[in-house]
């Protein structure tokens, strides 16, 4: 894919340029969106949105890393997104079962000690990563997606993320303290492999 | 030594090879002197560690745009300066051509009835001044067919004052019977410019469906 051709044709309002841009970059704005909101749906609506607003703002884009800059508009559709939701909650914040009563606390989370064996699976280890994310707020799990997931340098990150560079410096670091705090409870089920590939330094 | 905030900054940083070289030889000295601060870096590497394997998911579905999402709209056709004022005038002819039809039609017998009920108005005792725009109608024919108040009577006749004037020009009664050749030539015209701008448009947006199918 020739990127910067592709961003050129797009700019100038060709469409099928654009698409073949959403379509590289459609997975990294969805997960991105679904870290932020921890919500499938509003995840889908926010990366819908980013798209839009990216296409209509493409002559805004001066260079750069193009990931970095949708990913600050899918970041903004995001924040937009939380704003609307804080002026206006519909949903509970806990899971609900299936007799509609919440949940003190959801069904992946409720037996760390059923086997010490066990391996988390992939499904769990998302779990795991989701729900210690949701405890930061939004500003720390903002960097730390951008920055270790999406895999953004701290320049991008901070582009993205409309941070000066030591504020982004500052809250990853708060962030991925806090994380390794969270996710210590989940800590003795991750893979045994995966266990020293992390203490060997990834 | 006791890990403060600052050391989880610089740990982060220097994790991610992004501390100044001073600094860094700096930390590495003091790294390998405190076990708390060798721990505090290797807790960061791992939660660094797992977040980096967080499972990807795939979109739920395509994102691309479509060009009614994206805003872009068919394209205006070439003749479309011109005809884009088509239907407004179409639309003026048309009023006009329905006024001065309706006069046609009715004004014979309107003037007859206005002509018999002007005088048992005046001697009733309405007000002067519409005493006198009825005993004016049988000379306008415009005035003559709508018994409304008097501010509709001296505005509604502007726009149809050229067929008036045509009216009221031959004597009465020859103007009454033959047809004027604007009444056939305007409703024409107008469905002519209508008929030629809605195809014109039609053809382009079938244009671009087409385009838009082929990609």
């Amino acid at each position: 894919m020739d990127e910067p051709a592709l961003i050129r044709d797009a700019q100038r309002g060709d469409l099928d340029a654009f698409n073949r841009l959403v379509l590289a970059y459609q997975d990294a704005l969805y997960n991105t969106a679904l870290r932020i909101l921890s919500d499938e749906d509003l995840a889908a609506d926010a990366t819908q949105e980013a798209f839009l607003s990216a296409f209509r703002a493409l002559n805004s884009y001066r260079g750069g890393s193009f990931k970095a800059w949708l990913l600050r508009t899918v970041t903004n559709a995001c924040y937009d997104e939380l704003r609307r939701r804080k002026r206006r909650p519909t949903a509970p914040l806990e899971p609900e079962s299936d007799d509609g009563e919440e949940m003190d606390s959801p069904s992946w989370l409720a037996d760390p000690s059923a086997s010490p064996e066990e391996q988390l699976d992939q499904a769990e280890l998302e779990h795991a990563i989701q729900h210690c994310l949701d405890a930061l707020p939004t500003d720390f799990k903002t960097v730390v997606v951008l920055a270790d997931i999406q895999g953004l340098d701290y320049t991008e990150a901070a582009r993205a993320a409309r941070v000066p560079l030591g504020t982004l410096k500052s809250r990853l670091a708060r962030a991925r303290l806090r994380l390794r705090e969270c996710l210590q409870a989940f800590w003795e089920l991750l893979p045994t492999a995966f266990r020293l590939e992390g203490e060997r330094g990834a | 030594m006791k890990t403060t905030f600052r050391d989880i900054e610089r740990l982060s940083a220097y994790l991610d090879g992004q501390l100044p070289q001073a600094e860094k030889t700096r930390l590495e000295s003091r790294l390998a002197a405190d076990p708390a601060l060798a721990a505090a870096l290797e807790e960061l590497r791992q939660a660094r560690a797992i977040l980096r394997r967080t499972p990807q998911r795939r979109a739920p579905r395509n994102f691309t745009l479509t060009p009614k999402m994206a805003g872009i709209r068919p394209p205006v056709p070439r003749a479309a300066p011109v005809l884009s004022w088509a239907s407004a005038v179409a639309m003026l002819l048309f009023v006009c051509t329905l006024g001065a039809n309706l006069l046609g039609q009715f004004s014979f017998g309107a003037a007859a009835h206005m002509e018999a009920a002007a005088p048992a108005h005046g001697i009733g005792g309405g007000p002067v001044e519409e005493a006198q725009v009825v005993t004016e109608a049988p000379l306008d024919s415009a005035n003559a067919v709508t018994p409304t108040p008097k501010s509709l009577l001296l505005t509604a006749p502007e726009p149809t004052a050229e067929p008036d004037a045509r009216a009221a020009e031959p004597p009465q009664e020859k103007a009454r019977q033959s047809v004027s050749p604007w009444l056939v030539v305007w409703p024409s015209l107008a469905a002519l410019l209508l008929g030629a701008a809605l195809l014109t448009r039609w053809v382009s947006l079938q244009a671009f469906k087409k385009k838009a199918e082929k990609k």
